[in-house]
């Protein structure tokens, strides 16, 4: 059964979850530009800012956007007749999103952590400096560029469940 | 939306492609943490390598932002 919301709700809803969406995959190209400045730069003090900075863009933007991402998405899914398992599309930015959400819940203890050694007075930054950030914020952006890309060309495909749906709301509808 | 005649046995193309590259990323990336001995995770990140415990943060901690509690903690 599907409760459709009605289409001023559905409005409200798709720029929710577009403006979550699109900000999480800015926020994360943010995250990368940093994360190349932490590891090119030769100056000690802006690696140390690099990677306390890296934390609070985490835990204040990065994170609630993917979580309302996710959230709006379900949402959106569940309450329009795109359902959250009739179209393999829906079907694989669903997945692209609960991985890149997972992941990065994990990752927030590596950002956590490399704070508080950048923190340490006597921190050797040189050490610090390693490719973690770049290549994690680097495959999080290929995946958020796929998930957007999913979304607005919706490529044809209906799952075999999709396909009763529709068969079933043929039906009622005649 | 209409089901195409090609849609009616089985997946579209994209969606066999996409499930195989995902596969293949997937058995490459798992390849790479056997083969690196599973270094994977914050420990890895540390000045030291992976077998150096986390730094005490007493003092000197700059987070978490208030009210967020951390998973390594």
């Amino acid at each position: 059964m599907t409760l459709l919301m009605s289409p001023r709700l559905r409005k409200a809803a798709l720029t929710a979850h577009v403006t979550s969406s699109v900000g999480w995959l800015g926020a994360v190209a943010a995250f990368l530009a940093l994360a190349v400045v932490g590891l090119t730069s030769t100056d000690a003090e802006t690696v140390r800012a690099v990677y306390l900075v890296a934390e609070p863009l985490t835990w204040f933007l990065i994170l609630p956007l993917a979580f309302g991402s996710l959230v709006t998405g379900l949402v959106q899914s569940l309450g329009t007749t795109w359902g959250l398992f009739r179209h393999y599309w829906v079907i694989f930015k669903l997945g692209i999103n609960l991985f890149a959400a997972t992941v990065l819940l994990l990752y927030t203890q590596t950002v956590s952590l490399l704070a508080r050694v950048a923190a340490e007075s006597n921190a050797d930054l040189r050490e610090l400096q390693g490719p973690t950030f770049v290549l994690h914020s680097a495959a999080a952006l290929l995946l958020l560029v796929t998930a957007t890309f999913l979304a607005v060309y919706k490529p044809r495909g209906m799952t075999r469940y999709g396909r009763r749906k529709q068969r079933e709301l043929g039906r009622v509808g005649r | 939306m209409p089901v195409r005649p090609d849609e009616e046995n089985g997946a579209p193309r994209w969606v066999k492609i996409s499930v195989i590259v995902a596969v293949a990323v997937v058995v490459v990336f798992l390849v790479v943490l056997i083969v690196g001995s599973g270094q994977h995770g914050p420990g890895r990140h540390t000045p030291g390598g992976p077998s150096e415990p986390a730094p005490d943060t007493a003092g000197s901690h700059t987070g978490p932002p208030p009210g967020v509690g951390h998973g390594d903690e």
